[in-house]
């Protein structure tokens, strides 16, 4: 009832403006993010990073040099375009014809790269941009609306008018469109593809950092932390909107913008971004050409190719497993607790990458949502032993819950394909981790879960480096074991055939969603007593202890591994685990060369360092 | 005529404003070897892809052996089977010639058909990873009995058994996609365009293997463009234009009815004298997903 | 919870310098002919990632202390130095940083890591490697309770949040209290003995808005509060946060008294512009203190860095201090310096004027808070109502 009374009682005018004004920054980011997805076919995670680039940009301009507004917008312009026409041509040309996940891998690696250099030569400190903007409101409702809160949904409306006008006015904005609808066709018809999608970005990049500059603005505020919410932000936004659409994707910011905005009035600030990630789910399952989308009829998903590389995995010799094997075995014997711990925790890695390179490598489910997985194992068993229950049931009984509540939960996306299943479990993987913030009778909230007990099986501690080393090594070959036995049998071959061609296999007779949910249950597992093992040994879990980032380091491992490819996983969780660790003496450049390293293997080994298996 | 096995009737589809295939009747009686044809656009495929599942009908009812099976999802119309190949070739292209035909076996496997209710996929993973003997045992008879049927395409496919298929030739392909085919044990085998794109030996070839199935009593339904095989194969011909079934009788019957010489006339294009059928603008295959879409959606392009 | 958190940085000082492997700084110049060997701090932080702005504060609180403790002498002699590991604040590198440290026999004590999630996962570590971890940054109410190798020198919040609330009910005079607080174990923990004392004192708690880490827009969460009409907001911010609030906030024409607690940093005075005058705050470290160690420390501080120092340097500064008149009191060794941080007394701080530890939740005991209020780009002490 008091829901109900607050629902009519809600002044709606004020909560309207507030999202209008936050949803055309959205709106900004969005514009860029449908033109490229339109012409590259691509998300592009270094959207965000452009977007820091442009705050930044700004700030030089309008504080560091004291130039005004209007020439402040043209150099952020510029730059930024600038910066997103150079992502186009070192990163994602020389990748044109490789499967899609390698650009998408190559963006990430350029999005690491560009916000480190902005950490190094800004410092990490967020900055004040004063803006020089009139400082008169009026009011409107009960509140406010300033200068800068028309100014911002004009640059909107403007770039918006202006891309139109590029697009359906110029021999080249023709050009775009053309390519976007089909890319063959439009290279036989003499356009130079290249050129375009330099444009593209270009475009993109330009529109981004102006993005970055007005939000700066707004705020008063620049954070070179900022990127990734903000290019989520604009993903969801898109999604709305119709992934490739342009003007659908300024609908989608504002829709976003009210839907969050009205949101928060319901319940509170601590939702917002599940309101973004529900609807962002809702959106792909019942209306995945956008909201604008005229007919009821789903039309071609936009991925329908395999992100799996048709190449020729390589297949490690049985003699050289068995010797890494045993140099595995014996490397805690160099007491040396430091890379002992560094290599239990890159076969936690392992495990978490194992799971994820089946799912998302040999059934073709691109997750980027692995990191619920994980986190619900470990919560389970930690929430379990912390009221009694043995360790080593509570391992198990986290990986069976992890199977359970991660296939049901992503039971509905298994009908997505392509870029939205990715971007599908991304929006699960934030709902559950909100969820575990928010649900605060269960999980203990933002306390977190504390005073986990040791790692121990049967009463047998296994809490010292070397024991935990042994039994990490133990259960990660035992569930690689365990899987390469799957794929060698019937499971195998009718995974990958749901991967090559999900509609050819349902007329085999494989029962695709069935198949892909014995995937999910076996992967859950995996990924659960991953969890599970990394609770125990750390003995305090919080929400925050298996994010986002996390998932996306897994895809890097199964990725650079090569997607299916079992000892591909565990080498690439070795090396995402250790590389950092390799590059500690060059202290804070470490995450430069780290994204660059995964830039530079990416060109070189598209398909993964071993292949997709 | 011998009771039909698979029976038609008023099928219909529409996409939009345009009905695709306007209540068709057909009918197959066992061993029969019937053919469609019908110039580009006539709705062929989409009938196909009604009968076999891959896209739901507007209106009609099919029913196999008496059991009606209209609009059932594609892999229950595997099981009862049902088994077609795809105008463009649809292989798995990372598997092996072998286990693409292995798949075709898949309805059939003990390993992968747990009775068992809830636990079932438990016990479906449990046998995957044990392995044991009688689920060993019957791997082994499935490839056997998989290498029988890559042998009867000879030297094309037997050297190649496990080479993935991306690494074959478009027409090798097409063959293994027969083979896959064959491997369900099909009630009714439905070839669509099974030559298109293939030069004139090799659809020699392809038609001698069609033939040889015909000889072992199969109930066969084919959409063809080369006339002269449909002629020589079939005992039955439909053509269609614009969804409608016009002419419906012996291959002799039809290739003479002036209706159908009209269609093609009207079309500019007769079958078997075009090149490769690989860019037919019909709706193509399965309309949730078919690789040959564009990625901007119908109605999301940045044209909108 | 953004993305890619782990990213790099360091000051702006520090951009251009040489990276080296670990960050050893060793006084060098106090003992030039035959140097004792070093004592080693090793300290576990963020150099890179999001939260990187946090560890460059440190290590300026780092180096003051060091450049003045190896001016007096070291520890017994011999210089002080410490070793900084970048954890990124993740805890996957804290366990890794932890096992290298506890294995290092020249490190005597560990410092940090900032974060409770990064910390706590490496504290069974410590505590079975029998090495103090020192977690100056600490607020989690959990921290110190795995063993008694955790310590902390982190103003409970149980202490401190009930003379916050006395200033904000009795000083400040809100009684419809509205509270914006940040979803995080310490937003939590405060927020809920913030509520507790304030309604022990007969105030009324007329709102809880809580907020995720990486917020920027508080204008809906704002037409809440506003709608709650309170007479009085409590934030419960970091710097960043409480500065969006603030200007958000008389954005939407909002008049109330507003009591950050984060507002305490000289970036939340840049940040929040003009809409920060009249915001108070709280401080454990009051650098306008009269007393002369504080003021040194300040001095000291603008004429190295040309700034002045925040909360988390001073932290910082305080830490080393402590740490050395630990080990000169009490020894170097790891179990003297655990023995020692339970019987230290009578020790003055640039944030307490006294220091101790209770030594068993060992934690500060008796802190004090200095209430101060933004005006005009600075900090004034709060001197009685009409401010």
């Amino acid at each position: 009832m008091e829901f109900l009374s607050s629902l009519i009682s809600m002044p709606w005018l004020d909560y309207s403006i507030s999202g209008l004004v936050i949803g055309s920054i959205y709106a900004l980011m969005a514009v860029g993010l449908a033109l490229i997805f339109g012409v590259a076919n691509l998300i592009n995670f270094a959207h965000g990073a452009v977007f820091t680039v442009g705050a930044y940009i700004g700030w030089t301009c309008l504080v560091g040099l004291g130039l005004p507004l209007g020439v402040t917008i043209v150099a952020v312009a510029a730059v930024s375009g600038g910066v997103g026409a150079l992502i186009e041509w070192l990163a994602i040309r020389p990748l044109n014809r490789q499967s899609r996940i390698a650009p998408l891998l190559a963006t990430i690696g350029v999005a690491l790269m560009l916000d480190q250099i902005i950490h190094i030569v800004f410092s990490p400190t967020p900055r004040a941009l004063p803006a020089n903007i009139p400082d008169w409101r009026i009011a409107v409702g009960n509140g406010t609306i300033g200068a800068i809160d028309i100014t911002i949904f004009a640059t909107a409306v403007i770039s918006a008018a202006a891309l139109y006008a590029f697009l359906f006015r110029t021999k080249l904005g023709m050009a775009v469109r053309a390519t976007a609808q089909d890319d063959d066709a439009a290279k036989q018809m003499g356009v130079n593809i290249n050129a375009v999608n330099m444009t593209v970005f270009g475009i993109a990049g330009a529109l981004g950092g102006i993005a970055g500059l007005l939000v700066g603005l707004y705020y008063n505020s620049i954070d070179p932390n900022a990127s990734f919410q903000m290019m989520l932000k604009g993903m969801v936004a898109i999604v709305i909107g119709g992934m490739a659409n342009v003007p659908g994707a300024i609908g989608g910011g504002l829709i976003l913008g009210l839907i969050e905005s009205w949101g928060i009035g319901l319940f509170g600030a601590s939702y917002r971004n599940l309101f973004a990630f529900v609807l962002l789910l809702v959106m792909l399952l019942f209306r995945p050409n956008g909201i604008f989308a005229r007919g009821k009829e789903r039309a071609a998903e936009p991925m329908t190719g395999t992100f799996v590389t048709q190449t020729k995995a390589i297949t490690l010799p049985r003699p050289l497993i068995w010797v890494l094997i045993g140099v595995a075995v014996i490397l805690p014997m160099a007491n040396m607790p430091y890379i002992t711990q560094v290599m239990t925790n890159a076969y936690l890695y392992g495990l978490a990458a194992l799971a994820l390179t089946l799912v998302s490598g040999t059934v073709g489910l691109v997750s980027i949502g692995h990191a619920a997985l994980v986190a619900i194992g470990a919560y389970a068993s930690a929430l379990l032993t912390t009221k009694g229950l043995p360790v080593s049931l509570g391992i198990v009984i986290g990986g069976a819950a992890a199977a359970l509540i991660g296939t049901a939960l992503a039971y509905p996306a298994f009908r997505l394909r392509g870029h939205y299943v990715a971007i599908g479990t991304l929006a699960l993987g934030e709902i559950v981790a909100l969820v575990i913030l928010n649900w605060e009778g269960v999980t203990n909230g933002a306390l977190g879960v504390f005073a986990i007990p040791p790692l121990e099986i049967f009463g047998l501690p296994l809490y010292g480096t070397k024991a935990s080393y042994w039994f990490v090594l133990a259960l990660m070959l035992g569930m690689a074991g365990l899987q390469v036995r799957l794929l060698k049998s019937h499971l195998g071959r009718t995974w990958k055939a749901i991967r090559e061609d999900t509609v050819a296999a349902e007329t085999y007779g494989v029962s695709s969603n069935y198949y892909k949910g014995l995937a999910f249950g076996f992967a859950g597992f995996t990924a659960g007593i991953a969890g599970a093992v990394t609770a125990h040994q750390w003995s305090f879990i919080n929400y925050d202890s298996f994010n986002l980032l996390f998932s996306v380091l897994i895809l890097t491992m199964a990725i650079l591994g090569g997607l299916g490819n079992v000892s591909g996983a565990i080498l690439g969780a070795i090396l995402v685990a250790a590389l950092p660790e390799m590059f500690r003496t060059l202290a804070e450049y470490r995450m430069l060369f780290y994204g660059a390293a995964l830039v530079i293997l990416i060109r070189f080994r598209p398909q993964g360092l071993l292949g997709s298996g | 005529m011998a009771e039909p096995i698979l029976t038609a009737t008023g099928i219909t589809r529409r996409f939009g404003g345009i009905t695709a295939v306007d209540g068709v009747d057909l009918h197959v009686a066992e061993g029969e070897f019937l053919s469609v044809i019908g110039p580009n656009g006539a709705g062929k495929t989409t009938l196909f892809n009604l009968i076999s599942g891959q896209d739901r009908m507007d209106g009609g009812k099919v029913t196999l052996e008496g059991r009606d099976i209209t609009n059932l999802s594609p892999h229950k119309m595997a099981e009862i089977g049902v088994a077609r190949t795809f105008q463009h070739g649809r292989v798995f292209g990372n598997l092996t010639v072998m286990d693409n035909v292995l798949i075709g076996c898949h309805v059939r496997m003990k390993a992968a058909r747990s009775t068992v209710p809830v636990i079932g996929p438990v016990l479906e993973l449990g046998k995957a990873l044990i392995q044991p003997k009688a689920v060993r045992e019957e791997e082994e008879a499935m490839r056997e009995e998989a290498r029988a049927i890559i042998a009867t395409f000879g030297e094309r496919l037997t050297p190649r058994t496990d080479n993935p298929t991306y690494t074959l030739s478009y027409a090798n392909r097409r063959r293994v996609e027969i083979a896959r085919a064959l491997a369900l044990h099909p009630r009714i085998l439905i070839l669509d365009e099974p030559t298109a794109g293939m030069n004139e030996s090799e659809t020699a070839e392809m038609q001698e293997i069609i033939a040889g199935l015909k000889a072992e009593g199969r109930t066969i339904l084919l959409i063809e463009h080369k006339l002269n095989m449909v002629m020589q194969l079939s005992d039955r011909v439909m053509a269609m234009d614009d969804g409608k079934v016009i002419s419906h009788g012996t291959p002799s019957e039809v290739r003479h009815d002036p209706k159908v010489i009209e269609a093609y006339l009207g079309h500019s294009s007769i079958g078997g004298a075009r090149p490769a059928a690989r860019d037919n603008a019909e709706p193509q295959e399965v309309i949730t997903a078919g690789p040959t879409q564009g990625r901007i959606g119908r109605t999301g392009g940045a044209e909108a | 919870m953004s993305l890619f958190r782990e990213r790099a940085a360091l000051s702006r000082r520090a951009f251009g310098r040489i990276a080296l492997a670990a960050m050893v700084t060793t006084a060098a110049g106090a003992h030039a002919d035959s140097p004792p060997a070093p004592v080693f701090i090793g300290v576990s932080g963020p150099v890179t990632g999001p939260h990187a702005q946090y560890g460059a504060q440190w290590k300026q609180g780092f180096d003051l202390a060091l450049a003045k403790i190896n001016a007096n002498g070291g520890i017994d002699g011999r210089p002080l130095a410490y070793v900084f590991e970048d954890s990124q604040n993740d805890p996957r590198q804290t366990i890794a940083i932890a096992q290298k440290f506890i294995a290092d026999p020249k490190i005597a004590v560990e410092v940090g890591d900032f974060s409770s999630t990064s910390s706590m996962a490496a504290s069974p570590l410590y505590q079975r490697g029998g090495l103090v971890q020192f977690g100056f940054t600490n607020s989690h109410p959990d921290f110190t309770r795995t063993g008694d190798y955790m310590w902390s020198n982190n103003v409970p919040q149980s202490e401190e949040q009930p003379l916050v609330a006395r200033h904000v009910v009795e000083d400040l005079g809100m009684q419809k209290i509205a509270v914006m607080y940040l979803n995080t174990d310490w937003g939590k923990t405060s927020k809920d003995l913030f509520t507790a004392a304030a309604t022990d004192l007969g105030a009324e708690i007329v709102a809880e808005e809580a907020y995720l880490g990486d917020e920027k827009d508080f204008r809906a969460t704002l037409v809440r509060v506003r709608d709650a009409a309170p007479d009085g907001i409590m934030l419960v911010s970091y710097y960043n946060d409480a500065a969006l609030i603030v200007r958000q906030l008389r954005d939407l024409g909002m008049e109330q008294t507003v009591f950050a607690a984060g507002a305490n940093s000289p970036e939340f005075v840049e940040l929040a512009g003009e809409a920060g005058n009249g915001v108070h705050t709280a401080m454990n470290f009051a650098p306008m203190s009269p007393r002369p160690m504080v003021q040194d420390f300040v001095a000291a501080f603008e004429a190295e860095y040309g700034s002045a120092p925040s909360h988390f340097s001073a932290m910082a500064y305080d830490t080393f201090n402590l740490l050395a008149a630990v080990m000169r009191q009490y020894g170097t060794g790891r179990d003297d310096i655990r023995d020692g941080l339970g019987q230290i007394s009578g020790l003055e701080s640039v944030i307490f004027p006294e220091v101790s530890f209770d030594p068993e939740t060992r934690r500060i005991s008796n802190p004090s808070v200095t209430e101060l209020v933004v005006m005009d780009g600075g900090y004034v002490p709060y001197s009685g109502a009409g401010q």
